[in-house]
């Protein structure tokens, strides 16, 4: 009777430490909880209000046109930023006109010097906000990953809670004042398309 | 007289330590070895960077040679641990893992011999002297807008995925998501991997539309899973309805593009990305130790807008 007594107190304890040193969790909350040590809303929060609009870097459209067709390379180092190699780089501009047209994709813009722009309200993705601004670095984070996650949170921002209240309060005619960025690549320098990927659209 | 001779000597004197000198830089370079690792010599792209890169250290004038991983981190292994017992100096270094390829890395960094990424990321950031890699989140925001802007915002697709355990899969996959994700009336019906690979993206794409004879577009991580995709499409006779979207910037598939057949790629450059690893070699061989530890590379979409200037 006592041997069976020690025998079913040893499966107890052994079946007890056996669940307390084995923990099985997916992989997916394993994850999240590792991705939680960064808070990148709050990141690009700060970028936004705390950087973006007072940027220095930011550059009348048309003296950033003027200065390129004078001197390409010299306004592209001066103004711009492009990370690592190649013929593209991404300018923070600032400018106003009026609308001319509003799609489901923009606003046509012409702007006080007579240039007919586009800004684009619904494709705010990729890397040209972040870039432009020259406030994040690429050392700042170990991965490219964790890198190109900032301007998620700050493409979102800007597309979902920013732009959208002020277009929906426009219309063709308005005046309007837009900061935002803009690439330009040294291959097409000649006539080159104006697209603003907005930060602000401000009514005047 | 006695005073010319000797002016004469001295002069002689001078050219002749100059030209030791010189001889003796140019057999320090002859010594110098470097190794070219490639993950695969199974897909032309990668042929380009790796030939890119071993003619670039000889035009330097170091000796080069390259090593094919095979897509197979144990052979990646043992290529280092040949590398490394013959005395190579430098490696330039397409990883075939980007978890599983950091303790190469290491061993070499070990044994005193400096490691350049080329195109494929590793996930850490104080192994490789320097990793210089396609800026392939980015490009793929590109073909992410083009692919909304292409279906209208609405369609069913499928995504072909690269190797599973590659960065650049998931950058390019990443990239591409964090567009088409915001256009709730685009739906991926199936995601599957295709290994990088025309053959196995034929064998996949075939599958899939069995299952999934409607669909509208099929994104491609890479341009060989592209042309496979098209291969398939064009057995099932549905060119016209599946809209193809790859990424390198391949030469058939820029031509493919021409002809309406395929609608756009991500151009990248692996002749730079070779050139930039070959010159970072040759500056470590001159006393340079300071290195970005990441540059990311310009990927350009190639559609056919402006198709005409990429084509060879």
């Amino acid at each position: 009777m006592k041997k069976s007594y020690k025998y079913g107190l040893l499966v107890v304890a052994l079946a007890f430490l056996g669940y307390n040193s084995v923990y099985f969790k997916k992989l997916s909350a394993v994850r999240a909880e590792s991705g939680a040590e960064f808070d990148f809303q709050a990141y690009a929060d700060s970028i936004y209000y705390q950087g973006m609009l007072k940027n220095d870097r930011t550059v009348g459209l048309p003296a950033l046109l003027a200065a390129v067709r004078a001197d390409a390379d010299g306004a592209f180092e001066k103004y711009g930023n492009r990370l690592g190699i190649g013929n593209s780089a991404y300018f923070m501009v600032s400018c106003s006109g009026k609308i001319a047209e509003i799609t489901a994709d923009g606003i046509s813009l012409v702007t006080d010097d007579a240039e007919t722009i586009s800004v684009n309200t619904r494709y705010i993705f990729g890397n040209a906000l972040r870039d432009a601004s020259g406030l994040v670095k690429l050392t700042d984070f170990k991965t490219n990953a964790d890198f190109n996650r900032v301007s998620e949170a700050l493409n979102a921002l800007i597309r979902t809670k920013i732009i959208p209240p002020v277009v929906q309060q426009l219309q063709a005619g308005d005046r309007i004042a837009v900061t935002g960025a803009v690439k330009l690549s040294k291959k097409a320098l000649e006539y080159p398309e104006i697209v603003i990927t907005p930060a602000q659209i401000k009514p005047e | 007289m006695r005073r010319i001779i000797k002016t004469a000597w001295l002069l002689c004197l001078i050219l002749l330590s100059f030209w030791a000198c010189s001889s003796d830089k140019q057999a320090d370079r002859e010594a110098k070895k470097v190794a070219v690792v490639i993950s695969t010599l199974n897909n032309p792209w990668f042929v380009v960077l790796a030939e890119s890169a071993a003619e670039d250290v000889r035009a330097l004038g170091y000796e080069a040679k390259i090593f094919d991983s095979q897509n197979n981190p144990a052979t990646e292994s043992d290529n280092f641990e040949n590398l490394i017992a013959s005395g190579f100096d430098a490696i330039l270094f397409n990883p075939t893992d980007a978890d599983g390829s950091i303790v190469n890395i290491l061993k070499a960094k070990a044994a005193g011999v400096p490691v350049f990424c080329m195109d494929r990321e590793v996930n850490a950031d104080d192994a490789a002297t320097s990793q210089i890699l396609s800026d392939n989140y980015s490009g793929c925001v590109e073909l992410g807008v083009e692919f909304v802007k292409t279906l209208g915002g609405a369609g069913d697709y499928v995504e072909l995925l690269g190797l599973v355990g590659d960065n650049n899969t998931w950058a390019r996959s990443g990239g591409f998501h964090s567009v088409v994700d915001e256009f709730p009336d685009l739906k991926m019906v199936a995601q599957q991997s295709a290994d990088f690979d025309r053959n196995r993206a034929m064998e996949v794409m075939e599958t899939i539309l069995q299952a999934q004879p409607d669909i509208k577009a099929v994104f491609c991580g890479n341009d060989a899973m592209a042309m496979g995709a098209l291969q398939a499409l064009q057995a099932a006779d549905k060119v016209s309805q599946v809209r193809i979207f790859g990424f390198d910037g391949a030469a058939d598939v820029v031509e493919k593009i021409g002809e309406g057949k395929i609608v756009a790629t991500g151009m990248q450059y692996p002749k730079v990305m070779a050139q930039t690893a070959a010159r970072f070699a040759h500056e470590y061989f001159e006393g340079r130790r300071e290195f970005p530890q990441r540059i990311p590379v310009e990927v350009e979409l190639v559609d056919a807008e402006n198709v005409a200037g990429y084509r060879e």
